[in-house]
């Protein structure tokens, strides 16, 4: 599904990813964990399209397609899906309003027929409740003073309402008390199904013993030092991450 | 003394002069009708001034000389043959260039009438004498005198005292401009409400002539509201990309009454309001919103005075605007709060979006406060379409064109939804799609 290839990004001439090799399959869970600065959001950013990195090298394949040639909405459409660490606020437009555009829109590239306003709107309850969202915030203006859970919970919503094939979750656990945790993770896990696959980054290690991945990664100065499985995230919360740092740099 | 006085007229004012001449000399034996003494009033101030210029303050933004210098000919009388009608249940009154072109509505406890007849009784001419008294916050206002000189068809409404008019009044103003010629109108508007009426007006300003041609419509509304009245005026301005519109609107408030004025500028090349409300009375409240849209070269200049006379008055003002191309948008909004006006509250604010490095936006909020216990504040910004909300926008799926014309309307929708009336809404959020589907960028 997706195939990450020597990718080197940097920032304002600054070199953040240094090499990064990364292969997801359909079903398959990812998780990415590491120290700040890493890289972590960095690598979410590129997959999404965010434009203000510069990829140096490299090469990016979402099912068969160079992702790097697509615009933001393409991937969308194409079904990559980010979950923002820090969903942005949007006064003016309604949840509701947001969400029968996003819908109408990829299902129209996607070449599925577009929902009437009653449908759509059956949909979003739908999928509101799952969430145990109150159907108030969809009146609200798109995360206009949110708070922390419910933003995060608006972008499981989102992601369920896409019907995204890989979706990206960015420290979507950062800041959640443990009920909000749960929401979330109940919906990654109903979301979970052997076409669809998920990017995992996180810097607890207690979001995966709600989402069990299938890899952890350990990713460390703008490279994967450490692949396993979910008994690397245990390790790592136990003995932090300068055993892998160590390693890494026995690497070099 | 006679001739020093014909070299200072400007060559613009000689031809407003000789219009009126024509007009005079057509009068044959209606001479001493009321209407043209009243317009004779008019003129006789008019020819002792002059239009202002940029060296005048309260026109400093907009020069108002491309339009004043054309040769304009009086529209004459027109018929379009259908008209496009709103969604809900209006009374209609329509004008075609100028001129009435439709029935005047019956409403219970409301008179209706041109201002012709109107003057003809004595408590209205009256009363229409006293509010042309009532200054207008903009000094240098030529244009008052010179749409009493000219108004051929105006209108005066007069809502009874506790009448409520459930159904909005809509007056819609068709131009049918023409390429050979540059038509000139002054539609004139007197609303009376009395003590606890209750009204809605809709002013609405659309061309369906040549869409090259210039034409200038030329409007005056005077407006008292007596005690406890309630009126919701919405002016839709929809004019030609070719047109000039100067708007002046001067309300008095008188104790309790609650005034809701919203703007939609969304047309015309220039366009120049004046809108001042005067608050002569206690506990009254006040609300002056306005949004604007301009693209190309439109010059949009709004400005607005609220004369706080009494004590525990509110008033609140938010002016929003998205510029494109190389359109400039001007705001200056003026509140004098005198000595007696304690407990006022008066909130203003203004921003807008600038969407090319060619528009500009001129913003001059003027606040004189001569009380001391008072809450009075303003605010002005100056902004670009948020890059990481198109961003976000984009990553769930909607186009670039898509985010950004959700996130405009967005930016207008703060000065939209404070309109109570769903209808009324509606409409203006109608037109507004129909001027950002226009815009490119």
């Amino acid at each position: 599904m997706l195939e990450i290839r020597d990718l080197v990004v940097s920032v304002e001439g600054k070199e953040i990813l240094k090499g990064i090799n990364l292969t997801v399959r359909p079903g398959e869970i990812h998780a990415i964990m590491g120290p700040n600065g890493s890289g972590k959001s960095t690598l979410s950013s590129v997959l999404a399209g965010k434009e203000e990195y510069e990829i140096n090298s490299g090469s990016i394949l979402f099912e068969g397609e160079d992702l790097l040639e697509m615009e933001v909405t393409e991937r969308a459409h194409a079904g990559i899906f980010l979950a923002f660490q820090y969903p942005v606020e949007i006064p003016g437009v309604t949840n509701a309003t947001f969400l029968k555009s996003a819908i109408n829109s990829t299902r129209k590239a996607r070449g599925l027929e577009e929902l009437s306003p009653v449908e759509v709107l059956k949909l979003i309850r739908e999928k509101a409740k799952m969430l145990e969202i109150d159907e108030k915030f969809l009146k609200r203006s798109l995360n206009e003073g949110f708070s922390g859970g419910e933003k995060k919970r608006n972008e499981m919503l989102q992601m369920a309402l896409l019907d995204p094939k890989l979706g990206i979750l960015d420290e979507t656990d950062s800041g959640l008390d443990i009920d909000a945790l749960r929401i979330v993770s109940d919906a990654v896990n109903q979301l979970r199904d052997p076409q669809r696959s998920f990017i995992v980054i996180t810097h607890y290690q207690r979001l995966l013993n709600y989402i069990v991945p299938d890899f952890v990664h350990v990713l460390h100065e703008g490279r994967i030092v450490k692949t396993g499985d979910k008994s690397l995230a245990l390790k790592l919360e136990d003995e932090g991450y300068d055993w892998v740092k160590g390693g890494a740099e026995a690497l070099i | 003394m006679n001739n020093i006085h014909q070299e200072q007229i400007s060559e613009h004012m000689e031809r407003f002069i000789n219009m009126f001449h024509l007009y005079d000399v057509g009068l044959n034996g209606h001479r001493h009708e009321p209407i043209a003494e009243y317009r004779r009033n008019g003129f006789e101030l008019l020819k002792s001034e002059d239009f202002p210029s940029r060296r005048d303050e309260d026109w400093k933004y907009t020069s108002v000389t491309p339009i004043i210098n054309q040769k304009f000919i009086e529209a004459p009388k027109a018929n379009l043959p259908s008209q496009p009608t709103l969604d809900f249940e209006n009374h209609a009154i329509v004008f075609n260039n100028g001129h009435l072109s439709s029935q005047l509505p019956t409403i219970e406890g409301v008179e209706i009438l041109s201002v012709a007849d109107a003057l003809k009784s004595e408590s209205y001419n009256n009363w229409i004498n006293a509010q042309l008294q009532v200054q207008s916050g903009t000094l240098k206002n030529t244009f008052l005198r010179l749409n009493q000189a000219f108004s051929a068809s105006g209108l005066f409404i007069k809502v009874g005292k506790n009448i409520n008019i459930t159904k909005p009044i809509h007056i819609q103003y068709n131009s049918i401009s023409d390429s050979n010629q540059t038509f000139i109108t002054h539609p004139q508007l007197f609303v009376w409400m009395e003590v606890g009426s209750n009204a809605q007006i809709i002013e609405d300003y659309s061309n369906s002539g040549s869409e090259d041609a210039s034409y200038f419509t030329n409007v005056v509304n005077r407006i008292e509201l007596g005690k406890n009245a309630k009126l919701v005026h919405l002016k839709l301005q929809n004019e030609s990309f070719k047109a000039q519109a100067v708007n002046n609107t001067i309300v008095s408030q008188m104790r309790d009454s609650n005034y809701s004025h919203y703007a939609l500028d969304l047309g015309g090349n220039i366009v120049r309001n004046n809108l001042s409300i005067r608050l002569m009375d206690s506990n009254t409240l006040s609300n002056l919103y306005g949004a604007f849209i301009g693209f190309n070269d439109q010059h949009i200049d709004n400005q607005t005075f609220i004369d706080h006379a009494m004590p525990h008055c509110q008033s609140n003002e938010m002016y929003k605007g998205i510029l494109a191309d190389r359109s400039r948008g001007v705001f200056n909004g003026k509140v004098l709060v005198r000595q007696d006006a304690q407990k006022t509250n008066a909130f203003q604010q203004s921003s807008s979006l600038v969407l090319s490095p060619t528009a500009v936006m001129d913003t001059k909020p003027q606040l004189e406060i001569f009380a001391d216990d008072v809450k009075c504040s303003h605010g002005a910004t100056i902004g670009h379409l948020d890059e990481s909300s198109i961003f976000y926008l984009n990553s769930r799926g909607l186009s670039e064109n898509m985010a950004k014309s959700l996130l405009k309307r967005a930016f207008i929708s703060e000065v939209v939804d404070h309109i109570e009336n769903e209808d009324l809404k509606e409409l203006a959020y109608a037109k507004i799609e129909d001027k950002l589907n226009l815009m490119k960028i």
